[in-house]
């Protein structure tokens, strides 16, 4: 074996003759998600790599064989070894858990290399670290069908926390105090609920409009309940020079101090819409979920970031 | 028509123009003779107008285009020379305009969105020349609202994806500064008010330039800034004449408008020259206001780098207080530590330097902190069943209805 691993020195293809088809990759997407799936270095013969973590039962030159080829290893995969640093912990419990694995035989193996004979190199630093502030949900707008023709007026009449004005606004206002919401109701039977600070409280809130409905006497059911948009907002604690992003970040921002004191800035990926202060502070809107958000923070906090030393 | 001259054939006077099928020709009545034929005319038929046909009407360009866009388009031309744009920006004005009508979302809006819809694109071409354009200048050119051609404009910006670059300031005070009367003896200036243009720009613009280094630019309205330091920089040149004039006063005699903000612009520019003039040495044994500072601009411009770094302290990462005042800086350098700190009238901390923040962090609003969700709240799972008292308590008893209905007269 020594001569397969020397025929090919630069080989990705699977050290052991053996088909190591570990779906060691499948548990490698499992157990990292998505925090990996952005960085692309993600070598397509992973698998090869992973065999140095198989169990070590013998050592001797084999090793140094496999120290050499670590050396070129780590020469063209330089982030992605420091990952197999990582993943190896779980690959150790993982490999011997696995009864598809082909365990090979301990000569036939790649023999595993401790750790410690790994030439250490310096972990690579994810690309973005987490900001560690998390965006407070604001307000939730959201819709549901009552699915029934509704008379403004009878309701307003009839119940206390409504207001209905049919020459400014064509639709019953009506508000609860618990979860502390507004509703707009239309005579289609149509509704919108606004002001629920979480997801869950939008829907219950929206549940006790059409209780309330319901109890005026119309046939009100509950259907096509959406969360039509998310606003979150928090604070980065330090401030921003707007100038300055607007310059760098030109096809995504609109700075205008003499409409606006704030930046708007349209993020694509996810699909949001940002509001950035000078003292700070950022809106975030135009979600559908909640993770929408925190992505859309977690994106703009490192550009922010190189903002804060300023002049 | 007759026309003079006589025949080369036939020496014969009657000279007649008349039309071969549809060319022109000169030809003499008696014998026949063509004499001319076929004249390309760039003059109008009828003779006497002798003007140029334009390309665009020769080549009926302008009939295909509709009445609405021909309007449109010679109302950005007019305005284009009324602001002496160069005759590019004009060109490139007229194309956004087109684009932008062709657009289905500005096809059909009213005639007074479309009119606005000139303006703004005279707005983009000259900001992205970075010429200097304020949405007031337009707005008033315009007689619009501000908050449609608001609307107006950045509904353009998105609909043909156009990045417009940031107002620069330093020119606009090279504009706004040309707009007042200042520089030329006049009736109702007094002498010691006349000043020199050419200083008066060069120093507004180092105050400008102080203060959007010291953040009081961003997030603010440019105009306002810009004339709080033409006031400043304008009292700085002459003080001992000019210290007595307010601002109110000397925008009326410049002949511009004072817009509200400027007060607090010029307080907040004074105080910022205060604190520089804490660390300028030989100031330190005068006790300044925001009267007397006035009279050492001059110097304190000439310093600024070092006076800035000094009086404030420019590590941003671990001064994170946004409510606490300057006397509580933990990191403050002890060089700026400076031994006869100069009193000030409202303000007794500011002996230590403060954070160099926008103002807005320094003067935070005292604001209504919405609670974090507790986590009672954050257990709901929206399906939680809904008592009948909880909704009945939203309901109107039949007495109440019927004296509700009395009252509002409900039909």
């Amino acid at each position: 074996f020594k001569d397969d691993l020397s025929t090919s020195p630069q080989a990705f293809t699977p050290m052991s003759p053996y088909d190591v088809d570990l779906p060691i990759q499948t548990t490698e997407d499992v157990l990292f998600g998505s925090q990996f799936n952005q960085l692309k270095e993600l070598p397509a013969d992973f698998s090869s790599v992973d065999l140095s973590f198989l169990p070590d039962i013998s050592h001797g030159n084999k090793e140094q064989n496999l120290s050499e080829n670590n050396h070129e290893m780590q020469k063209e995969l330089d982030g992605s070894i420091s990952r197999n640093e990582d993943s190896s912990i779980f690959m150790d419990e993982g490999s011997l858990s696995y009864p598809d694995a082909t365990q090979p035989s301990p000569e036939a193996s790649g023999v595993c290399p401790p750790l410690t004979s790994m030439t250490p190199m310096t972990p690579v630093t994810p690309s973005s670290e987490s900001s560690g502030i998390v965006p407070q949900l604001q307000n939730i707008v959201s819709t549901v069908n009552l699915a029934c023709k509704l008379d403004l007026k009878n309701i307003a009449l009839h119940a206390r926390n409504a207001e209905y004005n049919p020459k400014r606004f064509a639709a019953v206002i009506m508000r609860i105090r618990e979860p502390r919401t507004t509703a707009l109701i239309f005579s289609s039977g149509k509704m919108v609920c606004t002001g629920a600070k979480s997801e869950e409280q939008s829907r219950l809130a929206a549940r006790k409009y059409a209780r309330v409905v319901q109890k005026l006497g119309f046939p009100a059911k509950f259907l096509d309940f959406k969360i039509q948009n998310m606003v979150g907002s928090c604070d980065v604690r330090f401030p921003i020079r707007l100038e300055g992003l607007v310059l760098t970040h030109q096809q995504f921002s609109s700075y205008e101090p003499e409409l606006f004191p704030g930046l708007i800035y349209r993020m694509v990926k996810p699909r949001i819409v940002l509001l950035i202060f000078v003292s700070g502070k950022v809106v975030l809107t135009g979600a559908k979920e909640r993770s929408e958000i925190y992505e859309a923070f977690e994106n703009i906090y490192p550009i922010l970031k190189g903002f804060k030393k300023s002049s | 028509m007759a026309a003079r001259g006589s025949c080369p054939a036939c020496g014969s006077a009657a000279l007649v123009e008349d039309a071969h099928y549809a060319q022109q020709q000169l030809v003499c009545a008696a014998c026949g003779c063509v004499l001319a034929e076929g004249l390309l005319t760039t003059t109008y038929t009828e003779e006497e107008h002798l003007r140029e046909v334009a390309y665009s009407q020769s080549t009926g360009q302008k009939e295909q285009l509709s009445r609405c866009l021909q309007r449109g388009i010679r109302r950005v031309q007019d305005l284009c020379k009324v602001l002496h744009l160069p005759t590019m920006f004009e060109e490139t004005a007229v194309s956004y305009f087109q684009r932008a009508l062709q657009h289905p979302s500005f096809h059909l809006v009213s005639l007074e969105k479309k009119e606005l819809l000139g303006g703004c694109c005279i707005f983009v071409t000259c900001r992205q020349h970075n010429w200097p354009l304020t949405m007031g200048t337009i707005c008033s050119l315009l007689y619009a609202k501000q908050e449609l051609f608001a609307s107006v404009y950045l509904s353009l910006q998105k609909e043909l994806g156009l990045s417009v670059p940031a107002l620069s300031l330093v020119d606009l005070v090279k504009t706004h500064l040309n707009s007042f009367r200042l520089f030329q003896q006049a009736a109702d200036i007094p002498a010691p008010f006349v000043e020199d243009k050419e200083k008066m720009v060069a120093r507004t613009m180092q105050i400008v330039e102080l203060a959007s280094e010291t953040w009081l630019v961003t997030g603010r309205h440019p105009v306002p800034i810009v004339t709080a330091a033409a006031f400043l920089s304008w009292q700085s040149l002459q003080p001992a004449a000019r210290l007595t004039c307010t601002f109110a006063r000397f925008c009326k005699l410049a002949g511009v408008d004072l817009p509200p903000p400027a007060h607090l612009r010029l307080k907040e520019l004074l105080d910022i020259l205060l604190r520089m003039a804490s660390q300028l040495a030989w100031l330190r044994v005068f006790n300044m206001d925001r009267k007397t500072v006035v009279k050492h601009i001059g110097d304190l411009l000439q310093h600024r780098i070092f006076l800035l770094k000094n009086a404030f302290c420019l590590e941003d990462e671990e001064e994170q207080h946004d409510a606490a005042p300057g006397e509580g800086s933990p990191g403050s350098p002890p060089a700026a530590q400076e031994e006869g700190c100069p009193s000030e009238g409202k303000r007794q901390h500011e002996d230590s330097p403060r954070p160099l923040l926008p103002p807005c962090l320094i003067n935070p609003r005292k604001r209504l902190r919405t609670a974090a969700l507790s986590s009672s709240d954050s257990a709901i799972t929206g399906n939680e069943p809904i008592s009948d008292s909880e909704i009945e308590q939203y309901l109107r008893g039949p007495e109440e209805i019927r004296a509700f209905r009395k009252a509002k007269a409900w039909p």
